[in-house]
């Protein structure tokens, strides 16, 4: 278990190594023999058209979906067989493409229940509140301040998440996942449902971030802008398997990427 | 502060009012101690259990049977602890694979069991038509003396009330909001589920335990319709008029539990509470789901907000 101070100097390498990754639902394939290299704190975006197995890949990775065949590393320690709670463990943590959130609670409460990862006393040390348990809870209440500071969502911190607005409680969301600094953080169209500006926001907050306390990311996202602004690797998946990996301005304009995303007639704007 | 209030009011109370008063707090006092931990269970964690009443006859029948086994005064609290550890770790298997309404149908197959129990095994327990117990003494202590078992309660209540509050500001008090909210944002975040549920089932257990076996030393009587389906229902009743997954809210809830049955019994009338209580249960669902502390708090909340922009719009 991790258990170092502060929380936000977590994480560490991050190396994500997916061996022939084979994955189906009632015997049809959603995702076929991927291999693939995630190095650390590269960010990578993963494209594709609808049903093209990219959301069911992150499932995999981060054990939502039961891997068929195939095995998943992360700096040499396997995962393949482990629950997704033992993978935010070792630093696999995802967001959900509809934001998941406690509704009842405040802003800080959702942040605070990131701090699950890091390391915590013993259950009768928090009843009894000895000093172990004022240690992490002032360690926990730090951390927390100094994410949503970071993310500029401080000054909502004390409101129940369910007034808070999408783009709002998006950013609780990945409060709530870098409030401990991940290694491998796995993103389902973060910028789905937000406007231009909401876009544009999201994008610099995770960048700024990124670029401070880095972490290996899998992004997927269908805003070609968006990828091409934010990641340096790109990998474009179609029928379950992958079709390109490189650069992301190679990737998607690559000419089969270009056919699996629009059809056959390829228009050039 | 709060908690010197109450140790003001609590110290100050036996000099203010009479016996058959102190009665009563007392008896509220032991009530709020199992709404706790019915809280724990439903209102933090979600999980939801028509066999806390069982759980709180654990602790009461420990109490009536120490004399007859002649089980030591001071090994009885342990008794207590490790039977609703046990007991409570088993009634939380179920939740491994069951929830909601399918669970309180297994819990109240436990509740059910539990008077089947003590109805059969009557030679010990006297089956039906209950049976006294023993004060408990110790030294000077003797807790069939009013001031002796209100002190006992005022105690063990305000240690309840300091772990319940304390719980939510712990690890586990997380765990137990996020699970009652989205199983699959836990998991992502790396918790336990079915350790976190299994762990409100025990403390729930516990803190009703520890309620019961007190209630049977103050009351001086246990019979089994005190821990039937009735029961359960009533704790149930007490969390959520109270507001569930507030501390303040398990005592408003456990003094109306108490209260309102002794003001039908004073005007003659005892049989309408049930008729009473479930009506106005019916009223508290339908129009203040948040429960009489959580609708305060919103309360406070919207007049703050409105007297901040009148402030702001003045200024």
């Amino acid at each position: 278990m991790p258990e170092v101070e502060p929380l936000s100097s977590m994480g560490g390498e991050g190396r994500l190594e997916l061996r022939q990754i084979g994955v189906s639902f009632g015997g049809v394939a959603a995702v076929r023999d991927v291999s693939l290299v995630f190095r650390p704190h590269v960010i990578t975006g993963l494209v594709g058209p609808n049903g093209a197995g990219k959301t069911t890949l992150l499932n995999a990775i981060s054990g939502f979906a039961s891997v068929e065949r195939g095995t998943i590393e992360l700096d040499r320690s396997e995962l393949t067989k482990l629950p997704a709670a033992q993978r935010a463990h070792y630093g696999v943590v995802r967001g959900f493409q509809t934001v998941r959130l406690l509704e009842g609670e405040t802003a800080f409460d959702n942040i605070l229940v990131g701090c699950e990862r890091a390391s915590q006393p013993n259950i009768f040390a928090q009843l009894f509140n000895l000093p172990a348990q004022r240690r992490s809870w002032r360690r926990d209440r730090g951390a927390a301040a100094e994410i949503a500071e970071r993310l500029g969502i401080s000054s909502v911190a004390h409101r129940p998440v369910a007034e808070l607005p999408f783009a709002t409680r998006r950013l609780v969301e990945l409060a709530r996942i870098l409030v401990v600094r991940p290694k491998v953080l796995l993103l389902d169209e973060p910028a789905a449902g937000l406007n231009a500006h909401g876009r544009r926001q999201l994008t610099e907050t995770l960048q700024a971030y990124h670029a401070v306390s880095p972490f290996t990311m899998i992004v997927i996202e269908h805003d070609v802008d968006l990828v091409r602004r934010m990641c340096s690797e790109c990998v474009a998946l179609a029928q379950g398997s992958v079709i390109a990996t490189g650069d992301p301005g190679h990737v998607l304009d690559d000419p089969e990427v270009r056919r699996a995303y629009f059809g056959d007639q390829v228009h050039h704007a | 502060m709060g908690f010197g209030i109450f140790i003001v009011i609590t110290a100050l109370l036996p000099f203010v009012i009479g016996q058959y008063y102190l009665y009563v707090v007392t008896q509220v006092m032991i009530y709020a101690i199992a709404t706790l931990g019915l809280d724990v269970l439903y209102g933090r964690t979600g999980q939801l259990s028509l066999a806390h009443a069982s759980f709180f006859g654990i602790g009461a029948y420990v109490a009536a049977l120490s004399n007859t086994f002649g089980v030591p005064v001071v090994l009885q609290p342990v008794l207590v602890l490790g039977l609703a550890v046990i007991v409570g770790a088993l009634v939380a298997i179920p939740t491994l694979r069951l929830s909601g309404l399918r669970l309180a149908l297994v819990t109240l197959l436990f509740g059910e069991l539990f008077v089947w129990l003590i109805d059969h095994a009557s030679n010990l327990t006297g089956g039906s038509q209950g049976m006294t117990v023993q004060p408990l003494t110790l030294g000077p202590f003797d807790s069939s003396e009013p001031l002796d078992g209100y002190a006992l309660a005022a105690i063990a209540s305000l240690l309840a009330t300091v772990m319940c509050v304390q719980l939510g500001k712990t690890q586990y008090g997380r765990r137990m909001l996020a699970v009652r909210d989205s199983e699959l944002a836990s998991a992502s975040v790396g918790i336990p589920i079915v350790r976190t549920k299994i762990a409100a089932f025990i403390l729930s257990a516990i803190l009703a335990g520890a309620a019961g076996w007190i209630y049977a030393y103050v009351v001086g009587f246990v019979s089994p319709t005190t821990f039937d389906l009735f029961g359960s229902v009533n704790f149930l009743v007490a969390v959520i008029l109270g507001g569930s997954g507030r501390v303040l809210g398990a005592w408003c809830g456990a003094l109306y539990i108490v209260l309102v049955p002794e003001v039908f019994s004073s005007i003659g009338y005892p049989n309408l509470f049930p008729i009473v209580g479930g009506a106005v249960m019916i009223v508290v669902a339908m129009t203040i789901p948040r429960g009489l502390v959580g609708s305060l708090e919103k309360l406070g909340e919207t007049l703050w907000a409105v007297r901040g922009r009148r402030g702001r719009a003045g200024g």
